[in-house]
């Protein structure tokens, strides 16, 4: 049996006077990938950005209710986000690499948390992370050259490695193949499906045929409200929602 | 008589507009037609073509009337028995004739002079007269033929576009020539002062004393008096001094100019924004003559006040004033301007850095200051450039003597300033000390062209990475 690794209870989100979530009541599993899915704006997004606290960053934004995370309440005022950070990594829609070298970009993280004392240490982090994120091997002699310079897929490879790099315990993937191509997406799902060994993974995705591939859990999201959430086979082969079903055979969204 | 004329030309062209507009809506009512293009282009094509061939004539003869009227005057004078030995006395007799017609002159008129004062008044009426007769033949013919073209139903949209298409370039032209004759007048004056002074006696000489050259004519200039002038004219002490000023004022600017930008860009809340932006905006409005009295009357007594308590000697005139308040004007150059290149770093960098656990101050200090980096050092550049090309301040605020000096308590100048101490009030206009003015204007405005150059490629550069 698999233990729950992040629960939310009635969790609600407002901005401003927009409210964006609806009384969510969403598990996730340890180890496990769980895709989100939904028509644009539904709150997919806004889900995960609660549960490493990304909804900060944006002052009209209000979050209710409860988020837990091996027991500890993500929502409480007084949580220290930063190690919050460094236990749940985030990869965006678009490749963010920061404008610096790739050996920078992953030592970044381990640096800002005082992890990796001695150069040959962070050198090892660096390597660990790299390898994890299956880059090592094309970027292994050029650690110096700007993260922009890889290309799209691989740097959005190098921004997993650089949430790998603090070692969460949850990865969250906001749409990670959306603006990579079909070679690109397809070792990112490879690399997934390696990663979800050791961690726990959230993916939101528009590409239902993304979800059937590398989730084992799938949340179906619409205008705030989760809809339903099951095993994936189950919701794509025969959910209980007429909803649900509409939008996996195409009928919306 | 030309400002009567273009109120004429102007009353003209706005009764043709609503004429032509009527006009060919009659005609298309009338005739059943389909107009080539809407009624008011054919009234505009008419207010073109009527005042446009008109203004451009009156502007020529303008011109050239007063060139051509003199040379004939000084012709007539002359046959009449006028002597004079060159273009100087010429240009005498012309002005004393002129006078004469206008009735200003109060010295003795003999006969020469009174003879050619009434073939002036003469040529002067004639030139008046033709000039009205020619303008009224232009605008009939233009606009008898442009109403032609109108009841042929000609395609007075297109005409009207290319013409005006023509007005902008024109203007564009103008713009652009301008330009080039300052930069060309600059050039040739300074050829004429290296012509006296070596170029790199001037480039690297240490001694700035040109009051030494007053009043001594380039073209006779002996031996001697070249020996004496070759080191009055060292640029070094005037750039040292402009660049010390600079430094200091960027010394004020950059921190606090950026610290405000980063404020601005990454902590203010969009209504403190609101209000302080402009604000500090404000003061790139503050006349820079303002800011120079204020260092000159103020913050200059007071730092020499500061400086006898503490024992030092302080001048009232001290580059450190100068450069303070200098610093204080460009804040805002430097605010704004990395204010903007801040925020157009994306959201998505600020993102990926709060991922991965650091605080705001680490990710403007680590991520977004570095990605930003390009565009900021673009406008420290720009804020020296503006810093280099001051004067005002430095004119009232700093000194006049050519000190060669790194002590900001002592008063030092700038290339600014001498070129004002140089050209203001009455000067020999052929005297190396007054062209050394140009040479001075044409050092300042290649090293304020480098400057912008490389600011402009840097600030581009940082654009192309983000767009």
């Amino acid at each position: 049996m698999t233990n729950i690794k992040i629960k939310s209870k009635n969790l609600n989100v407002y901005y401003g006077d927009k409210q964006a979530l609806f009384d969510v009541n969403l598990d996730l599993n340890e180890k496990e990938v769980t895709a989100l899915i939904g028509p644009s704006g539904c709150g997919k997004s806004t889900f995960i950005r609660c549960i490493n606290r990304m909804n900060d960053v944006i002052d009209i934004c209000k979050v209710t209710g409860n988020i837990e995370m091996d027991g500890m309440n993500i929502n409480d005022k007084d949580l220290d986000v930063v190690s919050l950070r460094e236990r749940v990594g985030m990869v965006f829609q678009k490749p963010n690499p920061f404008p610096k070298s790739i050996y920078d970009n992953i030592s970044y993280g381990p640096k800002i948390h005082g992890k990796g004392e001695t150069k040959s240490e962070l050198d090892q982090i660096v390597e660990n992370s790299l390898k994890k994120s299956a880059l090592w091997e094309e970027v292994k002699d050029r650690l110096d050259e700007p993260g922009t310079s890889l290309s799209g897929g691989q740097q959005q490879r190098l921004c997993i490695a650089r949430a790998i790099s603090v070692n969460p315990e949850v990865i969250l993937m906001d749409e990670p193949c959306s603006a990579l191509d079909p070679i690109a997406t397809a070792k990112i799902e490879e690399l997934i499906d390696e990663l979800k060994k050791t961690y726990t993974i959230v993916i939101v995705t528009h590409s239902m045929a993304q979800a059937v591939r590398v989730s084992q859990k799938t949340g179906f999201f619409h205008l705030g409200k989760l809809i339903e959430v099951g095993k994936t086979e189950k919701i794509f082969k025969n959910p209980n929602n007429k909803m649900t079903q509409d939008y996996i055979t195409g009928r919306f969204g | 008589m030309n400002i009567v004329l273009i109120f004429l030309i102007t009353i003209f062209s706005i009764s043709l507009f609503f004429y032509g507009k009527s006009k060919t809506k009659t005609i298309s009512i009338k005739d059943n037609i389909k107009l080539n293009a809407l009624p008011k282009f054919y009234g505009y094509y008419l207010v073109l073509w009527c005042s446009i061939p008109a203004l451009v004539f009156l502007l020529v003869w303008s011109l050239f009337e007063p060139v051509i009227i003199k040379s004939i005057i000084i012709e007539t004078a002359a046959n009449q028995g006028a002597t004079f030995n060159d273009k100087n006395e010429a240009n005498l007799i012309y002005e004393k004739i002129k006078a004469i017609h206008l009735g200003t002159y109060f010295g003795d008129i003999d006969s020469i002079l009174k003879e050619s004062a009434l073939a002036y008044a003469k040529f002067i009426n004639l030139f008046t007269n033709s000039k009205v007769v020619l303008i009224f033949g232009i605008i009939i013919a233009s606009v008898i033929y442009s109403l032609k073209k109108i009841k042929n139903n000609n395609k007075a949209r297109d005409d009207v576009e290319v013409i005006l298409k023509g007005l902008l370039f024109v203007s564009s032209l103008i713009a652009i020539l301008t330009t080039l004759g300052i930069i060309f007048s600059l050039l040739f004056e300074s050829i004429k002062f290296f012509s006296v002074i070596n170029i790199f006696d001037y480039l690297f000489g240490t001694n700035w004393s040109p009051q030494r050259a007053f009043v001594r004519d380039a073209s006779s200039i002996t031996a001697a008096e070249f020996e004496e002038l070759k080191d009055a004219f060292g640029f070094i002490p005037l750039i040292a001094g402009t660049s010390f000023i600079a430094f200091i004022a960027m010394l004020v600017a950059v921190p606090i100019g950026l610290f405000s930008g980063i404020y601005m860009a990454e902590y203010a809340s969009i209504k403190v924004r609101r209000i302080s932006k402009p604000i500090i905006e404000i003061l790139a409005g503050i006349p820079t003559v303002v800011y120079g009295f204020f260092a000159a009357l103020t913050v200059g007594p007071f730092f020499r006040q500061v400086g006898e308590n503490l024992g030092l000697t302080v001048s009232s005139e001290s580059a450190l004033a100068a450069g303070l308040i200098m610093g204080i004007m460009i804040i805002p150059y430097v605010s704004s301007l990395s204010d903007d290149v801040i925020n157009s770093v994306p959201q998505s960098l600020r993102d990926g850095s709060y991922a991965v656990g650091a605080t705001k101050s680490e990710t403007i200090k680590q991520v977004v200051i570095p990605a930003a980096l390009p565009g900021i050092i673009g406008s420290v550049l720009l804020a020296v450039s503006r810093a280099i090309g001051e004067t005002m301040i430095v004119v009232m605020a700093a000194g006049l003597a050519a000190n060669l000096t790194i002590n900001p308590l002592e008063s030092t100048t700038t290339i600014t300033t001498q070129i004002v101490m140089i050209l203001v009030g009455d000067q020999e206009f052929d005297s190396p000390k007054t062209q050394s003015a140009f040479a001075l204007g044409l050092t300042l405005f290649i090293a304020t062209l480098i400057l912008n150059y490389i600011a402009q490629r840097a600030v581009k550069k940082y654009r192309e990475k983000y767009d």
